[in-house]
């Protein structure tokens, strides 16, 4: 074929692309027929004969968006292109059903394509569909350029002539026509950096090739793409294989080559299929084979599937693997470029610098650089998998951060978990946690992180996925994959392995840490291979941002992301921050030995009663059931349980029971301050161990929060009075109305007691900062609750406005509508961006409380004498997912206001524990106090402190949680002996599996009806009744059961 | 070029090895798989040293000198990287050294000493426990002791190109096996025994027969006969602790009479009659136009290199059995007959250079005097015996000796039984590469043309050269002869027979790296030096001798006088001479 032919060919198929009849496009590639594309594809060929439609029908590759696969695109002349997402042979029908009847079927648009610019050339395919969304106006597709993927999905991959009228070897024909230092010189002004992971400009690395005098050059491209999660090669092969031809050509031009091999994963017999049809073709029409557009430069490509080895993608070790050897690597030097395939000067590229070659022909070096930083210039097709909502392939321009890939592009998870890190670069790579999001993805910036680039994995962790686990498979993966040729990465990552599992097995010691570090270093700086070199990243990245989490396996033999099994009984027991044994109380009620259940629950927890109505319930929001139907009500089967003991009288016996089997005295006196649920605790704990145990509160009364933070309404202040009443009779003293820094004088308490446990709590609200904030008729959400509980009457007005949505806003809004006020809560998010318990926000829905979102308080109006006489709010937006994992509110700039004479902000609490500062007592920023975490100690000898005074507002239980081990410690060292067991004890109960389960939803107990809730604070909640309880315990599938 | 060693500047030459340099200014660079002239596998990560600016650490094994280099050697990074790899090494190794062949003489061990490893920081990782491999006659291997350093597989591959071993599995997985498992005695390795020579550790042995032959040695009813072959002077001495290549052919004959030996014999008088047989054979061929080139049969991992690999040349072999087994076959004839005493209490014991030659006397043809004595003495089949009856390696007789207490050292020199301990000068040489033609020309040029040759010393034949040739005038009829060691180039030189276009007319093959005084079953280590050394030891014993040529030996006029009557004759063709087998590559 002579060049200018080849427009003749180019313009001759033009109709392929865009044709006078309409045309139906399947995304082919592995992953749409993975998800029925191939169904579908038959479903429209039959559908399509059927009805004698003049319709052409064509498989294309994949347009990226896999989690919406199968892809289906509808074009009809004169108008945009539509793509279809998910869709399955009902849609069949309607789609085709459209075009018969010239309308468009509407269900399932993800978007339309009216121009698309292939770069190599332009189509403009018509102008309508106003209301649909353009391609890259939806989050997946927004701010993606396509410049490798520029055919994927577009043109059928098993057509030479669709990807000639695309523009196809027209970059071949210009190349030819110039100096091979020329072609080199174009590259280096592009300045294209390898895109197999570490960036090595290209242009070097063919400018040395090309200086190689030998009788025969080979050029070689790397599709054996091993990394888990990682298919963006595979994807590009199958989507557009002539591209990589055309660039792998070009490249043996410039280098003198003119033999090319491709080494392609066999488990991509896809990709394989259409690259060998892709060679027919260009050979067939002699784009491909002797003295090619009559230049004189001959060529040919060879497919060689791999072997199966990670390590094959390793240059030397794929040069051996291609010549029937054993994939083992071998020193380098000497390069491939001196000694390469069959000893001869060989070159070997990524599949996607290939893909980039022709491009930056066809548009020039200069353009290519206009992409993308100034040291990565051009794009990176990333595959985005894992825990994250838009799975699939993303193509952005180097420098974005991988705050637009995960959040923007992805949008975070797609459930209520957040996402806690990502994994760049396979098991090669690091884990870069979620607080470095900010970080540009470059070459340069990931390996600072200590993570790298790679071919383009991309794998997002949230918080249900256990760090050391993450490292732990890695590492399983790179130890089988090791070649096992060099000692540091045969036996090291072996010993890496076997250290990591016995730490997720609980066995690991602090020593295992200093090894692992001291082993990662080794296997780096003294494996022959990348394989070697890299393979500790995820030790070392995970050990550099999430040492925590190895800590607390080894230390307190917990994986709190429920993931390491042999470290918990059942994810219920695992999330609840007290590890309460949720399946043996639900086993024992089972089997009718309430007493006993009791007994159990009430060694975890001395406060069930009131727990089992207040709590978060941590336990469900991982419980197993929930892949089956609901999760199961862990806790009110809980606050059945109390109340149905103390409905019987029974609970005297129990509490007896312990009450008799305190250990005896040791003669040590500890103050507790602040009897909240944290004190609480830790009072009945170290009561219990023989110690004297002190409680000062600033209140009149014990409970903290719970009982001047939660209304009457889901809290009877008799529950709890019961339950503080049996603390008491344990031997716990309270003494009240002592504020610390006020009428209790800290030096003097430290002095006095062996040991003091500090559990403040977090009571200041966090002010809005707004103007008229200050304003008469302003009020804090907690102060306002505080009064309610200490029964006075809260000087409000009749039409008020809650801002917040937490707990806080809730309560106060539920406790004032029973007031018999209008309430109205504003709220700058979303709803279900709330971060209430969930049954609240039920409950507060069903009183008819009026609720503002997406309103962002501006100002507080005031009239002349300063009082409120309403809100400003600016109306928001939705935008893009944020770190949090909620839609990020974005200011519209449209203002309204809402008319009220009281305000209540409950935005949030803070420590203030700031004052504490002159004792000594170090501090954080926002005035929480600072301890180790595992003693619970803080900064000063024998203090130690807990619950929100440390975290921060959180919830009851985690307080609790953070109490029972910190009285452990607390124990363990004033005595100086491991006691804390003693306090508990064995109950035997059933270990069997529930067969024959079958779908039921969760009992729901009897609620009080809304129209008798107005003017009172009775009890909403009923709670269970017997038979329900028992139903419900049914539910549970006792996956703490291990064979 | 100038580089700094430990901040020590230095100038070296282009296209050394950074280790080499280290070497040369006394820097020990410590290493497990590293092997001059045999492996640069680079992987056992323990040779590293630091360069500035390099963001890893180098292996010195492989890296090259370049200008300007600043190397340190002994920075903590350095010494933490080596002593790690070791103890990952030690992590899946047998910590039995007490009861290893190779305790007080293993690699692995010397450096976990060096290196003050105490404890064991690391647990076993490889799940499976490896068999032995015991299939062999000659060698055994152990997987369990293999550090994976890759020298056995070098040597195999590179050095004899026979593969029958290589790396298998990957991973923690990864091991040393043969084609399919099938083991070392099942597969085409010719028993050469160069990877038990360069093994660092004990994962690969001889198999020996050191109880074996203490059991005929307290056997009142047995004649123990020991031989010993040219090179075990030359190499004895090392493993007692002597310098490398001291030649104590008298004190070897001493302690072997020590340990209990009935008569200790030499195989240099079997040499010699090799040499009678095998000169008058390759003349014969010449003259009546038989297979040419002829090519030497003494050493049996050839002789099964050449089964497996060119079987279609056989017939190129001489049919002269090897010295170790004619000295059986006429100890447990002629030497039995002459004394009265009766073959089947007669016990021959070879001490051998080779690990093959334990397999060689295990062939099953290698019964000449049992075939002898059949019918004189009306032997039922299940009588049979070998002409050999054990074969020990250089290295099984100093443990003996060890073992027994001799002060080899101070032994006094003592001389070889009659009639089978007389040699010359001729038999000596063929303990080195070389030897073998040059001592058959000494006697066939004479044989051939009737005259005595002006100077017995074929100098072109010595040396260690891969493959030597010379041009050799037999009073007219000049014929061409090679020499070639190791079965790299033995390949080289079948092939060209292969092919048609073989010049030779005579070549000698040995299969070890220098010859026999190379042989594995020589003491470790054996290397370049020490077998320069052992060669030159051959070559003064050589010259020393009264008499230098073959056929001056007098007890092998005797011999053919008393009992063989003539070189190629009737009982030479039963005792002296053997056939070969077709043997598979897989």
């Amino acid at each position: 074929m002579k060049s200018h032919e080849l427009e003749i060919l180019r313009q001759k198929n033009l109709h392929r692309i865009q044709p006078s009849t309409p045309m139906i496009m399947v995304g082919m590639g592995t992953c749409g027929i993975g998800n029925g594309a191939d169904v579908v594809f038959n479903r429209l060929r039959k559908k399509i004969d059927e009805n004698k439609l003049k319709c052409i029908l064509k498989p294309v590759g994949c347009f990226g968006f896999c989690a919406e696969e199968p892809l289906v695109t509808v074009y009809q002349p004169g108008k945009p292109m539509l793509v279809y997402s998910k869709v399955d042979e009902k849609d069949v029908e309607r789609i085709v059903e459209g075009l018969i009847l010239g309308n468009i079927y509407r269900k399932k648009i993800l978007c339309k394509i009216d121009v698309w610019d292939h770069l190599t050339a332009f189509f403009e395919y018509g102008k309508g569909y106003e209301q649909i969304p353009h391609w890259d106006e939806i989050p997946f597709y927004k701010g993606q350029k396509k410049i490798v993927l520029r055919n994927s999905g577009l043109i059928n991959p098993e057509s030479i002539e669709d990807y000639i009228a695309v523009g196809g070897y027209r970059a071949l024909a210009t190349v030819l026509g110039m100096q091979p230092e020329e072609v080199i010189e174009e590259v280096k002004i592009s300045n294209l950096r390898g895109r197999g992971g570490a960036g090595y400009p290209t242009y070097k690395k063919w400018k040395i090739m090309s200086n190689k005098q030998a009788d025969q050059k080979y050029i070689i491209c790397n599709a054996d793409e091993g990394d888990p999660g990682a298919y963006m090669n595979r994807n590009e092969i199958e989507s557009d294989p002539h591209s990589l031809i055309e660039g792998m050509m070009i490249g043996a031009y410039a280098m003198g080559a003119s033999e090319g091999i491709a080494y392609v994963r066999a488990e991509y017999p896809l990709a394989v299929k259409r690259l060998k049809i892709a060679i027919e073709q260009a050979t067939e029409m002699g784009l491909m084979g002797e003295n090619i557009f009559e230049s004189g430069f001959s060529f040919k490509l060879e497919v060689v599937e791999g072997a199966g080895a990670f390590v094959c993608g390793e240059e030397t070790a794929l040069i051996k693997s291609i010549e029937g050897k054993a994939g083992r690597p071998t020193p380098r030097p000497p390069y491939p470029a001196d000694t390469g395939l069959y000893r001869k000067p060989t070159n070997i590229n990524n599949v996607e610098t290939w893909c980039n070659i022709p491009v930056i022909f066809e548009k020039g070096g200069k353009w290519f650089t206009e992409t993308g930083t100034e040291k990565s210039p051009g794009t990176k097709v990333f595959s985005l998998v894992g825990k994250i909502k838009n799975t699939g392939l993303v193509e952005l321009p180097l420098g974005s951060t991988l705050n637009q890939f995960i959040f923007e592009i992805g949008e975070g998870t797609g459930t209520n978990k957040r996402v806690k890190a990502v994994q760049t670069g396979g098991p090669s790579g690091g884990c870069i946690p979620v607080e470095l999001f900010s970080t540009p993805v470059d070459y340069e910036s990931l390996t600072e992180l200590g993570a790298i680039m790679g071919s383009g994995g991309m794998v997002v962790m949230d918080q249900d996925n256990c760090m050391v686990d993450v490292a732990r498979y890695f590492l399983e993966f790179s130890s089988s994959e090791s070649c096992g040729k060099c000692t540091p990465c045969r036996e090291g990552l072996a010993q890496a392995l076997a250290i990591l599992t016995k730490i997720t097995k609980g066995q690991g010691t602090y020593n295992d840490l200093t090894t692992l570090e001291l082993l990662s270093t080794t296997i780096k700086d003294t494996s022959i291979c990348g394989l070697g070199q890299t393979a500790p990243n995820p030790i070392l990245t995970t050990l550099r941002y999430f040492r925590h989490e190895y800590e607390e396996h080894i230390q307190e033999k917990r994986c709190q992301a429920g993931v390491c099994d042999s470290l918990f009984m059942a994810l219920c027991e695992n999330s609840c921050p007290m590890h309460m044994n949720i399946p043996g109380y639900i086993e024992l009620i089972k089997e009718d030995r309430i007493e006993e259940a009791f007994e159990l629950t009430l060694r975890d927890n001395p406060i069930p009663g009131t727990i089992g109505r207040i709590c978060h319930f941590h336990c469900q929001m991982r419980c197993r059931r929930e892949q089956l139907d609901e999760p199961v009500s862990q806790g009110e089967i809980h606050r059945y349980l109390a109340d149905t003991m103390y409905k019987l009288g029974k609970e005297n016996e129990i509490y007896n029971k312990l009450i008799k089997e305190k250990l005896k005295s040791t003669g040590k006196q500890i103050a507790i301050v602040g009897a909240g649920p944290a004190g609480l605790t830790a009072a009945y704990y170290l009561v219990r161990l023989g110690h004297k145990v002190v409680v000062y509160d600033s209140f009149s009364e014990a409970g903290g929060v719970v009982r001047f933070g939660i209304p009457q309404y889901r809290l009877p202040k008799s529950v709890l009075q019961k339950e503080v009443e049996f603390i008491k009779k344990l031997g716990v003293q309270f003494v009240f109305n002592k504020r610390l820094g006020d009428n209790l004088d800290f030096n003097q308490l430290t002095k006095e007691n062996d040991a003091v446990y500090l559990a403040i709590g977090a009571w200041k609200e966090i002010g809005m900062n707004i103007p008229g904030d200050h304003a008469k008729g302003v009020f804090s959400g907690t102060e306002f609750l505080k009064e309610l509980a200490l029964g006075k009457k809260p000087k409000l007005g009749e039409k008020v406005v809650i801002i917040g949505a937490g707990n806080v806003a809730i309560d106060a809004a539920r406790s004032i509508w029973r007031l018999g006020k209008e309430v109205t809560v504003v709220y700058r998010r979303e709803k279900c961006d709330m971060p209430a318990n969930k049954i609240e926000i039920v409950e507060s829905e069903a009183e008819k409380i009026n609720y503002r979102f997406l309103s962002a308080p501006s100002e507080i109006l005031t009239d002349k004498s300063g009082k409120v006489t309403g809100l400003k709010i600016e109306v928001m937006k939705c935008g893009g997912i944020d770190i949090s994992g909620r839609r990020k509110p974005v200011p519209t700039g449209k203002f309204e206001e809402i008319e009220c004479d009281s305000i209540i902000l409950a935005v949030g609490e803070r420590v203030d524990a700031g004052y504490l500062a002159k004792d000594g007592l170090e501090v954080t920023k926002d005035g929480r106090m600072i301890i180790n975490p595992f003693t619970f100690e803080t900064s000063i000898h024998k203090v130690y402190a807990g619950g929100d005074a440390v975290t921060g507002p959180s919830t009851a239980a985690e307080a609790m949680g953070m109490a029972r081990k910190a009285a452990e410690s607390i124990d363990f060292i004033l005595i100086n002996e491991k006691r804390f067991h003693r306090l508990f004890r064995d109950f035997e109960y059933k270990n069997a599996i529930p067969t024959n389960v079958k779908k039921s939803p969760r009992n729901v107990g009897y609620k009080l009806a809304v129209g008798e809730r107005v003017g009172n604070f009775h009890e909403v909640d009923g709670g269970f009744t017997g038979e329900q309880a028992h139903n419900e315990v049914n539910r549970c599938l006792r996956c703490d059961v291990k064979c | 070029m100038k580089i700094t060693i430990n901040n020590q500047p230095l100038e070296v030459s282009e296209g050394i090895t950074i280790m080499d340099a280290c070497q040369s200014v006394g820097v020990k660079v410590p290493t497990l798989c590293y092997l001059k002239d045999v492996s640069n596998n680079a992987s056992c990560g323990v040779c590293v040293v630091e360069l500035k600016g390099a963001k890893s650490l180098l292996r010195s094994c492989i890296t090259k000198i370049t200008e300007g280099m600043e190397i340190s050697t002994n920075t903590q990074r350095v010494m933490d990287a080596r002593k790690m790899n070791v103890e990952l090494l030690l992590a899946n190794h047998p910590q039995d050294c007490l009861i290893c062949d190779r305790n007080l003489n293993c690699e692995l061990q010397n450096l976990t000493y060096m290196f003050g490893i105490a404890g064991k920081r690391f647990v076993r990782t490889r799940k499976q426990y490896l068999d032995k491999d015991e299939s062999s006659l000659s060698l055994v291997r152990d997987p369990e002791k293999c550090i994976l350093c890759g020298r056995c597989v070098a040597v195999c591959s590179e050095v004899q190109t026979v593969k029958a071993i290589d790396f298998a599995g990957r991973g923690i997985k990864s091991r040393i096996s043969t084609y399919l498992d099938q083991g070392m005695g099942l597969v085409a390795c010719t028993n050469c025994g160069q990877c038990a020579l360069v093994c660092p550790t004990g994962a690969i042995t001889e198999k020996s027969s050191i109880s074996e032959v203490w059991e005929a040695i307290y056997n009142p009813e047995k004649v123990v006969l020991v031989q010993t072959a040219p090179a075990i002077r030359v190499g004895i001495g090392e493993s007692m602790g002597m310098p490398s290549g001291s030649l104590v052919t008298g004190k070897m004959v001493a302690g072997l009479r020590r340990l209990g030996f009935s008569k200790v014999f030499d195989t240099n008088f079997a040499a010699d009659l090799t040499i009678i047989e095998e000169g008058n054979e390759l003349i014969k061929r010449i003259k009546t136009g038989g297979t040419l080139p002829m090519i030497t049969s003494c050493s049996p991992g050839w002789i099964k290199f050449i089964e497996h690999f060119y079987p279609k040349s056989l017939s190129h072999l001489s049919t002269c059995k090897s010295p170790q087994q004619m000295f059986g076959a006429v100890a447990k004839t002629y030497y039995a007959e002459k004394t009265g005493i009766d073959p089947r209490n007669i016990v021959v014991v070879s001490i051998m250079p080779c690990t093959a030659k334990k397999y060689e006397a295990k062939r099953p043809e290698m019964d000449g005097a049992f075939k002898y004595w059949k019918d004189k003495l009306n032997l039922e089949e299940n009588e049979s015996f070998f002409d050999v009856d054990y074969v020990l390696t250089t290295r099984e007789l100093s443990r003996m000796f060890k073992e027994t207490g001799i002060d080899f050292a101070h032994l006094p020199e003592e001389n070889f039984d009659s009639p089978l301990g007389e040699s010359t000068g001729a038999a000596v040489i063929f303990g080195a590469t070389g030897g073998v033609m040059e001592a058959a020309l000494r006697t066939a040029y004479e044989v051939f043309t009737g005259k005595t040759l002006s100077s017995v010393d074929f100098k072109a034949v010595r040396g260690m050269e891969g493959i030597k040739e010379a041009e050799v005038d037999l009073d007219g009829t000049k014929i061409k002869v090679a020499v070639a060691h190791t079965l790299k180039n033995a390949r080289i030189i079948m092939d060209e027979i292969e092919a048609g276009t073989s010049p030779y007319t005579f070549i000698e093959v040995m299969t070890c790296p220098g010859g026999c005084l190379g042989g594995g079953g020589q003491p470790i280590p054996t290397n370049a030096f020490i077998r320069q050394k052992r060669a030159e030891s051959i070559y003064f014993e050589d010259a020393n001798k009264g008499i230098r040529k073959s056929h001056e030996n007098p007890e092998i006029a005797a011999i053919y006088t008393d009992f063989l009557k003539e070189p190629l004759g009737e009982k030479s063709h039963h005792l002296l001479h053997t056939t070969y087998t077709y043997r598979k590559r897989y």
